[in-house]
């Protein structure tokens, strides 16, 4: 095991894709989270008390930093069957559960360390930035405690969901077309719904909007990973090593 | 050319995931177009007719006229009311006739919730009159009470011997928009109207009674919260009236009828097409970036060295592509969309029925499907210039739409910048109604998305003509 963790390590280390993803992460979340931070306005708000989640705003750069995520989850998978570095693999390492453990274990560490890395900044950015637009977040408070923890898990959770759909449809940009589209397009449709049962649903049940609010929502979006996962398994166990793209 | 166009539209046809984008965006486009009016909200009933607004009255039997000259009215709202009403009872939604002064529209003879006669523009001050005949009631204005114009005639059947003739203001709500952290929400802000009238004057003249204050009221129904009593009030002096009132009489039909709420049936109708977006992008991206995949640039290239018509070509090919697919398939979703919104209680007077052959619908249908072109070129473009699509896919799908996503969590000026800024500016073609959240006009929102693509497209040439294939 310590072999196939090692190899995978090497093969994900050395890929400059790899890299390029994980500084998008930090440059996307921290780009959008910055500019959600100046662009609040709790100063002057109609309805008063105003409604403004501050957590929830200093934290909204993860709808950008996901794609870094997602995209290096999926190439991890994807670049294997594109140039034929699968049918070595395969050879060095022939059980294929070791390949696809060692695997998800390499992409999520490299997720969760980075996404740790840029969500702390975009929260010390948060500090900086938002007290002049008449809002407080404090690092100790229960809601951003949860807001940090819950959005690391989340971007883990949407790279295995990547990496589910990479194993299914072993083609770059048909997994990164349908991931992205799973996790975007209903939100963006559902700013267009107006009935309360179905904007409810939406929330509980679309992948994004659901994986967003910790800790039940999390569970959902965990669902909608190990159900592509499980059946990418499935399929990397049973199909040859030819990609068919 | 012909050749040229030839092969790419070859090319396009031999990648598998052509076919699977196609078709896919295609069914995918009009099922989620139909999913999103079926799970909206429409209101069925319509709300009774409802007035508020303060009436300085006194009965009048038979036929006879109501004038009254209106010296300076407040400019408290463009749609503010004051002049003189002729109405059957004193019961809010009872049936009226009214001619009135408006800061903002003119003078305006508006009868029964649902007509609306534009007089001429001017405002106070002005004498109006009400003349009475049987059941049809006449609207006049003058600048000086001796030569006087015709505004309109209403008729209204079955009217009283005796009505309720006199003076009225009122002044309808304001509303503010504000949205931010994802919560959006309207504030209501009250504004009240004041008026001042003199020459008031009811023929044949009847000393019998006086004229008497009332603030008409809608009857509260039970379980709804009532409406708190608002300012509203009269002074006498020496034959001049001030009144002061606030609220509104209309409905569905009176222009000043505001619904902070409506939605844009047309763009509702189409708003599947973000699926449609996701599939333009890929074909767009595809179409690069198979190309260097497989080497083929360097056989194109060898074939037709002159880099500029090769990506015309190119880009020609996608955007007739994606506008082939895209027309019909925004087709079918408006149309599948209309008897869906009919079922569900979108039907006149609260919204006209829509139909393809109305200027602003046909706009909205092809240029959805021009905007699915142009982004799919604009794909093309970023696909051409980082010739992977792992880089241009990310990128494009980030730059379409996590602004939409993120957009409702700003506040509505950030919303609308970012929407003015990015390519998804050109979204803004579905657009019929102007809503408070209304980012560009629509056709200089597909200029936005025009000018994106017209960029890439420059760069992507730039760098095929000086890079190495």
């Amino acid at each position: 095991m310590m072999r196939a963790l090692r190899m995978e390590w090497t093969k994900l280390r050395t890929d400059p894709g790899t890299r390029w993803c994980a500084l998008a992460l930090i440059a996307g979340t921290l780009a959008v989270s910055g500019l959600a931070d100046m662009t609040t306005d709790a100063l002057d708000c109609v309805p008063r008390p105003c409604t403004v989640d501050a957590t929830r705003i200093s934290l909204s750069g993860v709808y950008l930093g996901q794609i870094g995520a997602i995209v290096l989850a999926v190439l991890a998978v994807s670049r294997e069957y594109e140039s034929p570095i699968i049918r070595s693999t395969l050879a060095a390492c022939p059980r294929r559960d070791r390949v696809l453990v060692a695997k998800a274990v390499v992409v999520l560490a490299a997720v969760a360390v980075t996404a740790v890395v840029a969500l702390a900044a975009t929260l010390f950015a948060a500090r900086v930035l938002l007290p002049s637009r008449g809002l407080w977040l404090s690092l100790a408070d229960e809601p951003t405690r949860r807001g940090y923890f819950g959005s690391v898990l989340y971007l883990c959770l949407v790279a295995l969901l990547g990496l589910g759909v990479a194993l299914i449809v072993r083609h770059t940009g048909a997994a990164i077309a349908t991931t992205l589209g799973l996790l975007f397009v209903t939100p963006i449709a559902a700013l267009f719904v107006t009935d309360p049962l179905w904007q409810a649903r939406i929330r509980r049940y679309s992948p994004m909007t659901a994986g967003l609010t910790p800790w039940a929502g999390l569970r959902v979006l965990g669902a909608y990973a190990a159900a592509a996962v499980i059946v990418g398994a499935i399929l990397f166990w049973r199909r040859d090593t030819v990609s068919e793209g | 050319m012909r050749q040229l166009l030839r092969a790419e539209l070859a090319k396009l046809a031999s990648l598998r995931g052509t076919v699977w984008c196609l078709s896919l965006g295609f069914i995918l486009m009009v099922l989620l177009s139909a999913w999103v009016v079926s799970s909206s909200k429409f209101y069925g009933d319509l709300p009774k007719p409802a007035d508020t607004f303060s009436f300085v009255h006194r009965p009048m039997s038979g036929d006879g006229s109501v004038v009254a000259r209106v010296t300076t009215q407040d400019d408290s709202h463009p749609w503010a009311k004051a002049g003189v009403i002729v109405k059957e009872s004193l019961s809010s939604g009872s049936r009226y006739a009214a001619l009135m002064l408006t800061p903002g529209h003119g003078v305006r003879l508006e009868a029964d919730f649902t007509t609306d006669i534009a007089g001429s523009a001017g405002g106070a001050p002005r004498w109006l009159r009400l003349t009475r005949s049987g059941g049809s009631i006449t609207g006049y204005e003058s600048t000086d009470g001796t030569t006087w114009s015709q505004v309109g005639t209403v008729t209204l059947d079955a009217l009283p011997w005796t009505v309720e003739v006199g003076l009225f203001v009122s002044s309808p709500l304001d509303f503010e928009y504000v949205q931010g952290g994802g919560a959006q929400g309207i504030g209501i802000i009250p504004t009240t109207g004041r008026a001042v009238f003199d020459h008031v004057n009811v023929e044949p003249t009847d000393s019998s009674t006086g004229w008497t204050y009332l603030k008409v009221v809608p009857t509260p129904t039970p379980g709804q919260p009532q409406m708190r009593p608002g300012p509203g009030g009269m002074t006498e002096v020496d034959g001049s009236f001030t009144v002061t009132g606030e609220g509104d009489i209309a409905w569905y039909g009176i222009p000043s009828f505001f619904r902070p709420d409506a939605r844009d049936i047309v763009s509702d109708s189409l708003q599947g097409v973000h699926i449609g977006l996701l599939a333009m992008i890929v074909l767009g991206v595809l179409a690069a970036a198979a190309e260097y995949k497989t080497g083929m640039i360097r056989a194109t290239l060898a074939a037709y060295p002159r880099r500029g018509p090769v990506l015309a070509a190119k880009a020609l090919v996608v955007a007739g592509v994606a506008f082939v697919v895209g027309l019909p398939a925004s087709t079918a979703a408006f149309l599948v969309a209309q008897p869906i919104l009919r079922d569900r209680g979108v039907r006149p007077p609260a919204y006209p029925y829509r139909s393809l052959i109305e200027v602003d619908v046909l706009r909205a249908v092809v240029g959805t499907a021009a905007a699915l072109a142009l982004l799919a070129v604009f794909a093309l473009a970023i696909g051409m210039l980082l010739r992977r699509s792992s880089r241009a896919l990310p990128l494009v799908i980030a730059v379409v739409m996590v602004p939409q996503i993120v957009g409702p969590l700003l506040s509505l000026d950030a919303d609308k910048w970012l929407t003015r800024l990015t390519p998804t500016a050109g979204l803004a073609i579905q657009e019929t109604t102007e809503r408070f959240d209304t980012a560009i006009d629509p056709w200089a929102g597909l200029g936005v998305l025009a000018a994106y693509t017209a960029l890439a497209l420059t760069i992507a040439l730039w760098s095929l003509r000086h890079r190495d294939a």
